[in-house]
């Protein structure tokens, strides 16, 4: 007998649990849908199979330029997150100080910050320093956001690592620095990479700051904040919208398959 | 555990490497970069809100006059009262939701454990403002709930069902929707950390299943509900993209009179900042309260 639930019971929570994915996916099929429908609104009955409205996503270059911004605003807050993130983990996970307590809960502390609160101070700061606002100051926003991501994935990593290895290492007369380059690095590369993701897809997705900071090359969720607002647009921004999922769906499911496979072949032992 | 480690070579030479002054290098950076443009403009915010800097040119000294405007103001306050039983009722609501699903994830033995979580939490990982104009064009007057309806007659065009989107309803519905899979993963964590030899304990001392649990399961998961509870009602609470895309005005929220405070309308920073600070104080006092559930572990752990 099972002692956590009956034949009954897992039948029950089964049936529920593929209803909750039913509906969190619906809204996904539904979209999907409609950017292969002909028809200028979003409505039943369905009218016909186009990709027009993928033809002209791809001719928007308004839309194609806040793709692109985005992508370098994520590329730059995201290597920035994941230095930052590697100091600190490593200081987090292999030294030992006062106040490591107080030092890691502000490390964390971004993750708890209402967005809306952190997108102000930053556009008051940067009011206050006469900063005009710029990509570089969404970088730098993105930057605080991504930062306790990519210290939630180094640091249990690092804990699995066997410290004698580095130590081997710093005996056998390597420097620090050296022995983080050959050993430590390579140890810790698939966590990286995945922190590199985590900070990439943040900054990418990221509206409330941005749209604080944000100059006048505007990012993606920039534009389709706005493009949301204007019906017109709406086939169109679906279209862009079913790509951009089914590409962050891809991105994000196979970082997490390859950052198992890769952990379990360099042994967490 | 720590006691062990502590007593091992391993950790004995782990202390003399630590000799190794490089801890300041290592954490000057993220550091300074959090002091520079994390915590000094929180600290900016604050000074608006005491009226030391200002939008105004002029001297300027330190007032409490917004302060005391704001928690004398009935306006302010019952919004961000009407923001907080917004994010009560969505955050209560989904734990109660995500727990049988968590719990059928952690318990029922399936082997496809991982898969089925990646399933569930993907929707999660993809962007917030597609997942808000995917309920958009459901919801609207035209969209697709009420196109539906028309097309199979069972309701007249001339009359849709208007109170679907720009609602309070509406904004509650997306942000459960948004926030789901999210609250699914702390529970799930207390859920598989559970020793099932205490279930089986449970049983063989004449437990029912029911008995067992209420009087195991469920208090042992109450860290991972507590967690969840908070990782929803934080960013809900100061929410203000979702409400202004499908809310209208009886789903405005305390975030979005923060927004007009700061708008290019009737710009009103030393207001706009003391609304700030107010639900940074409250989200911080709830963190610091609950912080003890709220173990990095417990969003790592996957």
């Amino acid at each position: 007998m099972d002692v956590a639930l009956s034949r009954t019971g897992a039948w029950i929570l089964r049936t529920f649990f593929f209803l909750v994915v039913l509906f969190l996916y619906a809204p996904i099929v539904i979209l999907l849908i409609f950017s292969f429908n002909d028809s200028a609104v979003p409505t039943f009955p369905l009218s016909g199979f186009t990709f027009h409205w993928y033809h002209e996503f791809v001719d928007n270059a308004e839309l194609r330029g806040a793709l692109e911004t985005s992508a370098i605003i994520a590329a730059l807050s995201s290597l920035g997150a994941v230095v930052l993130g590697i100091l600190a983990s490593i200081a987090l996970t292999r030294r030992r100080f006062r106040g490591k307590a107080a030092v890691s809960a502000l490390l964390l502390s971004p993750l708890v910050i209402p967005y809306l609160v952190f997108g102000i101070s930053l556009l008051l700061l940067f009011h206050q320093l006469g900063v005009p606002r710029s990509l570089l100051t969404v970088v730098i926003g993105h930057i605080v956001i991504s930062l306790p991501y990519t210290i939630l994935v180094l640091v249990p990593r690092l804990d699995q690592i066997d410290v004698s290895l580095e130590e081997a290492a710093f005996d056998l007369g390597a420097s620090r620095l050296r022995t983080f380059r050959s050993i430590t690095l390579p140890l810790i590369l698939p966590a990286v990479v995945s922190a590199f993701l985590i900070a990439f897809t943040t900054s990418f997705d990221e509206y409330a700051v941005a749209s604080f900071v944000v100059g006048s090359r505007i990012t993606f969720p920039i534009y389709l904040y706005s493009a949301v607002r204007f019906p017109n647009q709406l086939p169109q921004v679906i279209a862009v919208a079913v790509v951009v999922l089914v590409v962050s769906l891809t991105v994000v499911i196979a970082a997490e398959v390859g950052r198992r496979v890769a952990e379990r072949r360099l042994g967490t032992e | 555990m720590s006691i062990a480690a502590r007593a091992s070579p391993a950790a004995t030479r782990r202390r003399r490497l630590r000799l190794d002054l490089t801890t300041p290098m290592l954490l000057g950076l993220p550091l300074g970069w959090l002091a520079v443009f994390f915590l000094a403009p929180i600290a900016i915010v604050a000074a608006y809100s005491f009226d030391v800097y200002s939008l105004d040119p002029g001297p300027h000294g330190f007032t409490l006059t917004a302060w005391h405007d704001f928690l004398h103001s009935s306006i302010y306050l019952r919004l961000f009262w009407k923001s907080v039983k917004m994010s009560l009722i969505v955050s209560t609501i989904i734990v109660v939701l995500a727990y049988p699903v968590a719990y059928y994830l952690a318990l029922s033995g399936t082997k496809r454990k991982y898969v089925l979580l990646l399933l569930l939490i993907a929707p999660f990982l993809t962007s917030y403002l597609l997942r808000v104009l995917a309920w958009k064009v459901i919801l609207g007057d035209h969209g697709v709930i009420n196109s539906f309806l028309f097309w199979t007659g069972i309701r007249s065009p001339d009359h849709p069902i208007s109170q679907l989107l720009y609602s309070r309803f509406a904004v509650m519905l997306v942000l459960g929707y948004i926030w789901l899979p999210f609250v699914a993963l702390p529970i799930f964590v207390s859920l598989e950390s559970l020793d099932r030899r205490l279930l089986e304990a449970a049983s063989d001392l004449g437990a029912s299943r029911l008995q067992a649990f209420r009087k195991v399961t469920l208090p042992l998961s109450l860290p991972g509900v507590f967690a969840a509870f908070l990782f929803v009602f934080i960013p809900t609470l100061g929410e203000f993209v979702t409400p202004s895309l499908v809310g209208g005005t009886s789903g405005y929220m305390y975030g979005n009179q923060i927004v007009d405070l700061f708008g290019t309308g009737f710009p009103d920073w030393e207001t706009g900042s003391v609304l700030a600070i107010f639900l940074l104080g409250v989200v911080t006092v709830l963190t610091v309260v609950f912080a003890r559930f709220l173990q990095p572990r417990q969003v790592a752990a996957d």
